[in-house]
């Protein structure tokens, strides 16, 4: 049962952790909550059912599935982080120099058009996305399906990506730079509204990936699904301490493990409960969340 | 898809009723039409049996009008959307008080029925339910609250009888969504199978939640002969999906709430072999066969609530028309006395609006189809 429950845990919590991304990263930068992060969430879902759905048409699924699963992928992170970053153009470039409430309630417009939005398109009604990769392994009394290690495998690659990139790569460092000072960092030269672009589409790219997998694995998709996931991917990003990119990944996969151990050990019925529980122990107990040091930094 | 047409027109049609409406005030009472209101979870993760709901409605309302409507006046047909909210449905219920409608057919949920009918029977609105199965609905001692449907204690007990004698199980872990009509309808079959099957388990679960592999795990650790479902097919399908994911064989048995191709489609093959309680087949009953012709050619395949909406909405015009008035005290009356011969079969009312004779049947998912397999 242990080993079940933090496999499970596990499972979650990397997807958390993949969307916690997107807020941290938004938030190191521009000092924004990103609400509508969780919408691009439940995009990324339906673009993958909708890109698999036209493979599948088109046979592609049936001959080699490796080759379409990527496609999809590929498609609709792309879609995605274009999403992304015209609603950073439209909604937030406007607002940069507005005060910080301004955004914030953009933000919760183009959270609530978003969803209404795929509604009028998509229909109310869920969505089913196929059992693919169907299949898994047992060890000891544990069952792990070929999904979940998927899952796990894909987000730990993407979080590796990320790392390198943000630490290795000159937009990175530019990434960092701005973190820590826009005005210093545009002093010296970089673009700083390049940068910010470059953080939506990150962010963005990443949600998708998250909201297609746990597609995969619930196989049942609906238009507000972005909103509780958006919201435990938040408390994930708080919970390792907002900004940091460190801290949003091992939010995720914290949060991911107590909703399991949470819901398996003491009670189903307050899974949530965990979930939310365990953010306000943080905040009383460390405010700047698990790893949440380079907020002085910014100070 | 339909729903974005309809959305598109929207604006329009609110335009056209604005002028049709602007023209005719000064020359005839705009009370020439009867008001029924239906109110269920038209939009979101349930929406398949909220549509149901209004198609069916929408065709009885159809077929009276064409007959000549009711009492001499065309009948209108207010729409309201409770989401499967109690919320929502209070505010919904409040909306078809000032509507102003004679009658309610809805709400589906037992969770929005129950606080919407405390409304409706402030106001003397009769209200028909055709999906509320929760026994504390008629049991508050509402004169004009009326239910099409069987009860959660007769449907419990029917799972637990079918799993003690029939399936022979052993042992059953006990899940539930948390609303009324699921917790109600799990504790009703755990009233029933106490003392006879071991519960290897009995917890809840939040609905909306996608992910249950937590809570199955607990569920597997028992190692049980079956596990019981009280709730509604999104959270129904996925259960059983989850569950064979992490290697349970056990089948998985559920009430009217997981009735439907919905379910079938979230579960895909790992729905074979689920059970559930319902009300007999209708397309063996021949009387029905009526019903189903025509429902098919204007909305597609029935339903599993769809003709409970016609004929709910059916005994309401029935009973406005008894009455000879739109009066709500009346109304009650007239369906307390009704005995009303249709489409599924004789229905009569109790003195607490329940329906005499609820006979709920046993249905398995075989070869990816719901099928009745007892009598």
């Amino acid at each position: 049962m242990f080993l079940q429950q933090l496999i499970n845990g596990l499972t979650v919590g990397s997807v958390y952790a993949l969307i916690a991304l997107g807020y941290t990263m938004v938030y190191g930068i521009l000092g924004l909550i990103n609400f509508a992060h969780g919408e691009i969430y439940m995009i990324g879902a339906y673009l993958g059912v909708i890109f698999f759905g036209i493979f599948t048409l088109m046979g592609l699924t049936a001959s080699n599935l490796p080759l379409s699963i990527i496609l999809t992928f590929i498609l609709s992170i792309v879609y995605s982080s274009a999403y992304g970053y015209t609603i950073e153009k439209i909604a937030y470039r406007p607002l940069r120099h507005a005060p910080r409430l301004s955004p914030l309630i953009t933000a919760l417009g183009v959270s609530i058009f978003l969803q209404n939005y795929v509604m009028l398109s998509q229909g109310a009604k869920d969505k089913v996305f196929p059992s693919i990769l169907s299949g898994g392994f047992t060890i000891g009394n544990a069952t792990v399906s070929n999904l979940q290690i998927f899952i796990m495998m894909t987000s730990v690659v993407l979080m590796i990506i990320l790392n390198l990139f943000i630490t290795r790569t000159k937009l990175g460092t530019a990434m960092r730079a701005t973190a820590q000072d826009k005005k210093m960092a545009s002093l010296l030269g970089i673009n700083v509204d390049k940068v910010i672009s470059a953080t939506f589409i990150i962010g963005s790219g990443l949600a998708a990936a998250g909201g297609m997998m746990i597609a995969m694995h619930y196989g049942l998709i609906n238009f507000y699904m972005g909103y509780v996931a958006g919201l435990k991917a938040f408390t994930a990003a708080v919970l390792g301490g907002i900004g940091s990119i460190r801290g949003a990944m091992l939010g995720g996969i914290v949060l991911g493990l107590v909703e399991s151990f949470g819901a398996g050990y003491i009670s189903s019925e307050y899974k949530d409960v965990f979930a939310f529980g365990i953010l306000i122990l943080v905040l009383v107990f460390k405010p700047s969340g698990l790893l949440g040091e380079n907020l002085q930094e910014k100070v | 898809m339909p729903k974005s047409s309809y959305f598109k027109i929207l604006p329009v049609l609110i335009l056209i009723g604005l002028t049709v409406f602007g023209c005719k005030k000064g020359e005839e009472p705009i009370a020439n039409v009867i008001k029924i209101g239906t109110a269920g979870p038209m939009t979101g993760d349930q929406s398949a049996f909220g549509q149901d709901q209004q198609n069916g409605v929408k065709l009885a309302v159809e077929e009276w009008n064409l007959k000549g409507g009711v009492l001499g006046k065309k009948i209108e047909l207010v729409v309201g959307d409770d989401q499967h909210d109690p919320k929502q449905a209070v505010s919904v219920a409040n909306k078809m008080v000032n509507d102003g409608v004679a009658g309610m057919v809805g709400h589906f949920n037992s969770s929005c029925s129950l606080p919407a009918s405390r409304i409706y029977n402030e106001q003397k609105i009769p209200m028909i339910t055709h999906g509320s199965t929760n026994p504390q609905l008629t049991e508050q001692n509402f004169k004009g609250i009326f239910r099409i449907c069987g009860r959660d204690d007769q449907q419990g007990k029917k799972a637990a009888e079918f799993v003690i004698n029939d399936l022979k199980a052993k042992s059953v872990a006990i899940l539930h969504d948390k609303t009324t009509y699921g917790q109600g309808l799990a504790d009703e079959f755990r009233k029933g199978v106490e003392g006879e099957v071991k519960v290897t388990y009995h917890g809840g679960l939040t609905q909306g939640d996608k992910d249950f592999s937590a809570v199955l795990t607990n569920v597997k650790t028992g190692n049980p002969d079956l596990i019981f479902f009280g709730g509604i097919y999104p959270e129904g399908g996925l259960i059983v999906k989850q569950s064979r994911a992490l290697g349970i064989k056990a089948p998985l048995m559920s009430g009217d709430g997981v009735i439907g191709d919905e379910f079938l489609n979230i579960a895909a093959a790992d729905a074979e072999g689920t059970y559930a309680t319902f009300a007999p087949d209708i397309s063996k009953i021949p009387s029905a066969a009526g019903f189903v012709r025509t429902y098919t050619k204007k909305h597609g395949k029935p339903g599993p609530y769809s003709v409970y909406a016609y004929v709910a909405a059916n005994i309401l015009l029935q009973g406005i028309k008894d009455a000879n008035s739109t009066d709500g005290g009346k109304i009650s009356e007239a369906i307390h006395k009704i005995k009303y011969d249709g489409t599924l079969g004789t229905i009569e009312f109790d003195e607490k609006g329940d329906v005499k004779l609820s006979p709920y049947v046993i249905w398995q998912v075989k070869g990816g189809k719901w099928e009745q397999i007892t009598k």
